[in-house]
């Protein structure tokens, strides 16, 4: 069980930095800060898989790194689990498999050691991990490159092995950033069923895309976050109901347009 | 923490840029720099030695005897000339028409006869990096003096035993008390410094950005973030991994100063440089290397910070090409004459250690200098590791 309850994040301006008009009339932007994580909340079950969207530099990557750790809030709280993540990162780490929007491999190891690499970080036997990186090789068909360099890759091994990576330790809770972008269709179809296979187990799984047709096939329920601010947040039922014949693409241009005038508003 | 400084280390071992950087320049650093150099000067003094210097002398008639020693002498060639002013000798000079003038006033023996002095010219381009020329000619000219001072006093009925005496009363024979060692040490030992501590430097670098930020540029900074273990486990590893490639750097270069040294002292036949070499004991190349230790340890904690704070692989070389330079200037002031290793200068970073190293090649260093410079390195190299580990938790560094 995830739950995000009013996060949020400003990122410090250069004091040499002029704004542009555009930037000056973002309402994210103040004299000396960038905030990108305005006001975010959402929750996610076990076995649910909730769709993060919205558009580039909405904050869905500021959100992500939050829920990872990888970044701190400034206000508001996440729970993995009952663990308070601002509380007990390292606790909190050990639950979490992330995949970033880079598939963030080291070159000049194998498919093999990159992901033998965070299995140990995560403290996994040697035993325990042999027996799991050979079970997700199986699962993603990784068998014939397991011993190939990550330079010698093509983008879809290299994803792969990237998912391998974020999920050796079994995680109970996992964050993926934009995992099928770049993808070929073959690929995209492993991506998703293996995402499907940890929806079958009970994980929780929260996922950044741009592609509609992986929400509507995968989602339980979808979050749109725009200039900061989780616009939408409830089931795919509630979400497809913001549109006339339940087409997500316009209910989440539905969103968008809401949470733009909402802004204005405010800002008048 | 040794899971990533074994995981950085492997990937560093099948990286050709860190192999070049860390092993092969040192190993071939030294031979270029002994062999090399060391040939082309020695075929350059001897060329210089050799050389035939064309002259012409005015008045030769003067001074028949010291025309005659210079006639027969190998390095010089007589030639004639119609030019007698000085400006005309200077414009031949300049055209190359020959290399020397050298100019006996017309009144030469009369003036010797009246016991007078007389003031002789050598025109000739002093700006020669090897002024063997002048060399030989003082020599035939101090010979001439000599002949002239002893005819005139035997003129004067002075007792021919006491001549010797009279011409030079005050002879002195040098003592040195410094061992060919010494000599070479105060002359090379600085150099050997001006490279060992750049080649640790250098050694680090490369590790250094690709560890920091390389990690960032390829997104795989942020996945070790989330990986639970303490960012501090995480720089100290990247700290030690860097740490290592400086030192195997150090350690390869040290070897291969002593290896090579031996080697073409044995080999080339420069005797000096063999005999230095086998003066240096297996302990000081030891203490020349626990030297290096911590200022490899200051190095590779600035350079993992620098490159933790850039962005890109390139913004890191744009930041650390500065610091380059910068530690160059203790070694050139350490390589100064004058400057020598004390109470104030051993509190000064690199250049003590490079004023430490010249002591040790010369075989004059005081241990408890060497104590006081070893103390205060591992001290700045605490500070600048606890700045990389502080700076290591920055986000506004790590997410820039």
């Amino acid at each position: 069980m995830i739950e995000i309850q009013d996060l949020a994040k400003a990122f410090a301006l250069s004091k040499n930095n002029k704004l542009s008009d555009t930037e000056k009339q973002d309402v994210r932007y103040s004299k000396d800060a960038f905030h990108s994580v305005r006001s975010v909340s959402f929750s996610c079950g076990s076995g649910e898989v909730l769709g993060l969207l919205g558009p580039n530099g909405a904050g869905k990557t500021t959100t992500l790194r939050m829920l990872s750790t990888a970044l701190k809030p400034d206000a508001g709280s996440v729970l993995l689990n009952g663990v308070d993540v601002l509380k007990q990162p390292v606790k909190a780490r050990q639950q979490i498999g992330f995949l970033s929007a880079d598939t963030g491999l080291y070159g000049k190891l194998t498919a093999y050691e990159n992901i033998a690499y965070f299995g140990r970080l995560h403290g996994m036997s040697e035993q325990a991990l042999k027996q799991r990186i050979d079970e997700l090789f199986t699962l993603l068909n990784m068998h014939d490159f397991a011993n190939r360099r990550a330079d010698n890759m093509s983008t879809g091994m290299k994803q792969k092995t990237a998912i391998a990576r974020a999920v050796v330790h079994s995680p109970k809770v996992v964050i993926l950033d934009e995992p099928t972008t770049g993808l070929d269709i073959m690929t995209v179809q492993t991506v998703l069923d293996f995402i499907k296979g940890l929806k079958a187990a009970g994980t929780p799984v929260i996922f950044s895309t741009h592609h509609l047709d992986e929400v509507a096939s995968l989602c339980d329920r979808v979050v749109v976050i725009d200039k900061g601010i989780s616009a939408f947040s409830g089931d795919i039922a509630q979400f497809k109901t913001l549109s006339d014949k339940g087409d997500l693409r316009q209910a989440f241009l539905s969103v968008l347009k809401g949470s733009q005038q909402l802004q204005q508003q405010g800002a008048a | 923490m040794w899971q990533v400084y074994l995981k950085e280390l492997t990937e560093l071992m099948r990286d050709k840029k860190t192999l070049i950087f860390v092993i092969l320049l040192p190993i071939f650093i030294f031979p270029v720099i002994f062999g090399v150099m060391g040939l082309v000067l020695s075929s350059t003094t001897n060329k210089a030695m050799q050389e035939q210097h064309r002259y012409v002398i005015i008045n030769a008639g003067q001074a028949p005897k010291f025309a005659d020693a210079l006639f027969y002498h190998k390095n010089f060639k007589q030639l004639s000339t119609d030019k007698s002013t000085e400006e005309e000798l200077i414009a031949a000079i300049r055209n190359d028409e020959f290399d020397v003038a050298i100019v006996i006033p017309a009144d030469f023996n009369d003036k010797r006869l009246a016991v007078e002095q007389a003031q002789w010219q050598i025109i000739y381009n002093q700006s020669s990096q090897f002024d063997f020329m002048y060399r030989y000619f003082s020599e035939i000219l101090a010979n001439f003096n000599e002949q002239l001072q002893r005819d005139t006093l035997t003129q004067l009925n002075v007792d021919p035993a006491k001549l010797t005496a009279i011409i030079k009363p005050v002879d002195v024979k040098k003592v040195d008390t410094a061992a060919k060692r010494e000599n070479i040490g105060e002359k090379f030992g600085a150099i050997i410094a001006y490279i060992l501590i750049p080649l640790c430097l250098l050694g680090a670098s490369y590790p250094a950005i690709d560890m920091g930020a390389g990690e960032k540029e390829r997104g795989t900074l942020e996945t070790l973030l989330i990986c639970p273990i303490s960012r501090v486990s995480i720089v100290l590893g990247k700290f030690l991994t860097v740490l290592t490639t400086g030192l195997v750097g150090a350690l390869i270069t040290v070897g291969s100063f002593g290896l090579w040294g031996a080697i073409i002292g044995s080999f080339a036949g420069m005797a000096v440089v063999q005999e230095a070499m086998s003066a240096i004991a297996i302990t000081e190349l030891v203490l020349i290397f626990s030297l290096l230790l911590p200022i490899s340890a200051v190095f590779a904690a600035l350079l993992l910070a620098i490159s933790i704070y850039a962005r890109t692989f390139k913004e890191a070389q744009n930041y650390i090409s500065p610091l380059s330079i910068l530690i160059f200037l203790p070694l050139v002031a350490a390589m100064m004459p004058g400057v020598e290793l004390n109470s104030k200068t051993a509190l000064v970073p690199i250049m003590n250690v490079a004023l430490a190293i010249k002591e040790l090649i010369k075989g004059t260093a005081d241990y408890m200098m060497l104590a006081l410079i070893f103390g205060s390195t591992l001290v700045l190299a605490t500070v600048a590791i606890g700045f990389c580990v502080h700076w290591f938790q920055q986000e506004k560094v790590l997410f820039r």
